[in-house]
């Protein structure tokens, strides 16, 4: 009998001393380093790279150690961070998909960098930050995140179709050359079934929203504003919401797609892609990809996407270690090395002229639309950050590009799901 | 029996035998349990115990907290839930997705039920009829069962694909074209089913199989003396024979696609405009992509509420059918 209740102690003393000890250790002012955990994403070379600038920080200062947790995808790491949030049990520094650097600030999940920007003392400049780059890591007022991976929406256009169909060696750069394009490039076999398209619309809920944001900037309206006005019953939108249904429907000049491999597959000439996959694409297709900008109607303009580190840390010296390696991940020549290995845009002034990112643009003039685009750059529709946002624009691009329904009654439709989800989780 | 005991005269209340407590001196006393008894006691609590707590800390918890929490909306981030009473099953009924999903999950289980165990059934009948290269084609069809669901999903998102995969072929053979499956509002939960039917064949046949082989041979003996048919066979002797296999795979299949969840994900995500989306999938989207924490709570609830009366209905019905 007692040894069964002495057993039974011991377990749940084992179980309980534990969360003491970790609890003890977050208190206590730090003797020697301090150990912070950093949350990442990204696979391939964009992972590689985070896994290589940590080991490079860890080693050149001995206040800090900085251990890499690798949490899958974006969508992964927010739902690892909320399951964080509940057991009180959070890393210090996480990358963070930006749109939803509004959603968790709004709720006190971050930590606002101010007073850390305020104090520091070693001649960090935020003015360096490239305007459109830094803006989204504001609420309310407030920094909660910088700029580390960003990208933008580019058109990838298959050189050698365009040149087999008669056409020049470039990108369409309006939306009307983009359509002229698709009709020129696509052939079809006897049974009136495609051989190869024009264009590829992405579809799904992580990025279709992103390339339609991008192009109704270009036709010059926009989804929604900051103050969660939605605009998509305007002209702009409604325009290009057309233009992209006629093309898969009338014109049949395009289709629903998976873009990339659709594109590597010689099934369409033209498929939008994030500036994150340049290195990637381009390594991978036997054929002339040209990365350009996304066509443009009225303007260049194109909603920049990407991650962001903010800070979730608790305990005072560990949110000192954290900005400290904050700082560093996106100082000029830790952003120097992000933009060589995986092709994502300079975020400071100071990267885009450190020598060695001169250097290789230098040497690979193509992949130089990262940097030209950056000019033409603002942060994504405040519908982004609501919870069901890029769902409702996702059901959005099914209505028209699927099920063929009439724009502008979608559009009305799209834009009082979006209110409502406004009023429901946001307000 | 206290009031009865007491007016009984001593000791024959104890002649009745209650083992427990035993009538002495005019009154009940409880017998303390014997050394041997308390110990079996303890031990039976420490076997279940680990199991028991880890029970109920996965299990029985979550769900009371997540009926709970369907009281509530909470984001999960904010640190206050507010209560809002019935809302979430208010704006669950009346939310047209959720009607939806709900007929799509009935019809893929349906779906799946019928033709996954219409296949296997057929396809151990033949097997068991030991054919060359029977184990081949046993161990070729059993293959899916221990295939990831990613892979699987990935292969046969290739297969749909319209102008390359491999399903296009069948197609031109009659003469038609294929449909965009993956991306057509019609043909997504067809495109499902025809998955999970693939995938999940395998384990039913060899269960099929098993229970085949349990149906004594004299059975089939005694019937070719009397000359059935082999329709007959089938009808009286086989398909009675393996009703408790038929039954334990109707329940847990449909069960299953209930709760399909993995391959819909990857390949289609519930779409093109909900098309495909199913009840897990829709809940799962709900709680831990759109953060709505109580909404998500309420679906669950309420699944679980369909499922124990899907396997309710299964039980009675199966007092018909199903012969042990």
């Amino acid at each position: 009998m007692k040894r069964y209740v002495l057993v039974l102690l011991i377990a749940l003393l084992a179980l309980s001393t534990t969360a003491v000890w970790a609890g003890a250790a977050a208190e206590k002012a730090p003797e020697g380093p301090v150990k912070i955990v950093y949350w990442r994403s990204l696979t391939g070379v964009a992972g590689e790279v985070q896994e290589e600038l940590v080991a490079r920080f860890n080693a050149s200062q001995d206040k800090v150690i900085v251990e890499s947790q690798f949490q899958g995808a974006y969508a992964e790491i927010l739902q690892k961070l909320l399951a964080a949030l509940a057991a009180g049990n959070l890393p210090d520094v996480v990358l963070l998909d930006s749109p939803f650097v509004a959603l968790f600030a709004k709720d006190g999940a971050l930590v606002s960098l101010d007073q850390f920007v305020k104090k520091d003392k070693t001649g960090f400049d935020l003015d360096d930050y490239i305007p459109g780059l830094i803006q989204d890591g504001y609420y309310d007022g407030s920094l909660y995140a910088m700029p580390v991976m960003r990208s933008t929406p580019l058109l990838y256009v298959n050189g050698d179709m365009l040149v087999e169909a008669g056409l020049p060696r470039r990108a369409p750069k309006t939306w009307d050359e983009f359509r002229e394009f698709s009709k020129k490039v696509s052939k079809y076999n006897a049974a009136g079934e495609p051989i190869q398209l024009g264009a590829g619309f992405t579809m799904g809920q992580t990025s279709a929203h992103w390339y339609f944001q991008g192009a109704v900037y270009s036709f010059g309206g926009q989804v929604s504003d900051e103050q969660f006005n939605i605009h998509l019953t305007e002209e702009p939108a409604i325009k290009l919401a057309t233009l992209w249904q006629d093309m898969v429907f009338k014109d049949k000049t395009a289709m629903p797609s998976n873009s990339h491999d659709d594109l590597l597959n010689r099934k369409v000439a033209m498929v939008f892609g994030s500036t994150g996959s340049m290195g990637n694409l381009l390594s991978r297709a036997d054929f002339d990809v040209i990365p350009a900008f996304m066509p443009g109607q009225v303007q260049n303009l194109v909603p920049v996407g990407g991650s962001v580190l903010a800070m979730t840390s608790t305990d005072k010296f560990r949110q000192d270690a954290a900005w400290e390696f904050m700082k560093y991940m996106t100082s000029a020549e830790a952003n120097s090395a992000i933009v060589i290995k995986t092709g994502y845009m300079p975020v400071s002034k100071s990267s885009m002229a450190y020598p060695e990112t001169v250097a290789y643009f230098q040497a690979n003039p193509v992949r130089k639309v990262a940097v030209d685009q950056l000019q033409f750059t603002r942060p994504q529709a405040s519908v982004i950050s609501l919870g069901k946002g890029t769902e409702i624009l996702r059901q959005m691009i099914e209505k028209l590009l699927i099920a063929n329904r009439d724009p502008k009654r979608v559009m009305e439709e799209t834009s009082a799901d979006l209110l409502k989800e406004y009023n429901d989780s946001f307000k | 029996m206290d009031f009865t005991c007491r007016q009984q005269p001593k000791g024959v209340c104890a002649v009745r035998g209650d083992s427990q407590k035993v009538f002495r001196e005019g009154k009940f006393r409880r017998q303390t349990m014997s050394r041997r008894a308390r110990k079996d006691a303890l031990a039976f609590i420490g076997f279940t115990a680990p199991n028991f707590i880890l029970l109920g800390v996965f299990v029985f918890w979550p769900i009371v907290y997540s009926l709970f929490l369907s009281f509530f909306k909470w984001n999960m981030i904010a640190p206050k839930k507010t209560f809002i009473g019935m809302d979430n099953y208010v704006s669950l009924f009346n939310d047209p997705v959720f009607w939806q999903i709900t007929r799509n999950t009935l019809a893929l289980a349906v779906f799946t039920v019928l033709f996954k165990l219409g296949i296997a059934l057929s396809l151990s009948i033949q097997l068991n009829r030991n054919p060359r290269g029977g184990s081949l084609y046993r161990a070729i069809i059993f293959s899916p069962t221990f295939t990831t669901s990613v892979a699987v999903a990935m292969v046969w998102t290739w297969i749909f694909e319209p102008t390359y995969g491999l399903f296009r072929f069948l197609f031109r053979a009659v003469g038609m074209t294929s449909p965009d499956w993956i991306h057509n509002i019609h043909w997504a939960l067809p495109a499902v089913i025809i998955v999970l039917v693939w995938s999940g064949i395998g384990y039913d046949m060899v269960l099929f199989l098993a229970g085949l082989k349990n149906i004594p041979q004299d059975i089939y003996d005694a019937a070719l003396v009397d000359g059935v048919t082999p329709w007959q066979n089938f009808i009286h002797i086989t398909f009675p024979l393996l009703s408790p296999t038929t039954f334990f795979l109707t329940v847990t299949s449909f069960i299953g696609a209930l709760k399909a969840f993995d391959i819909i994900s990857i390949m289609t995500d519930g779409g093109p405009l909900n098309s495909s989306n199913v009840y897990v999938l829709y809940l799962y989207q709900n709680a831990f992509q759109w953060f709505k924490t109580g909404y998500a709570s309420a679906l669950a609830l309420i699944l679980f509420l369909l499922i124990m009366v899907v396997t309710l209905v299964q039980n009675r019905l199966s007092r018909r059918w199903v012969h042990y």
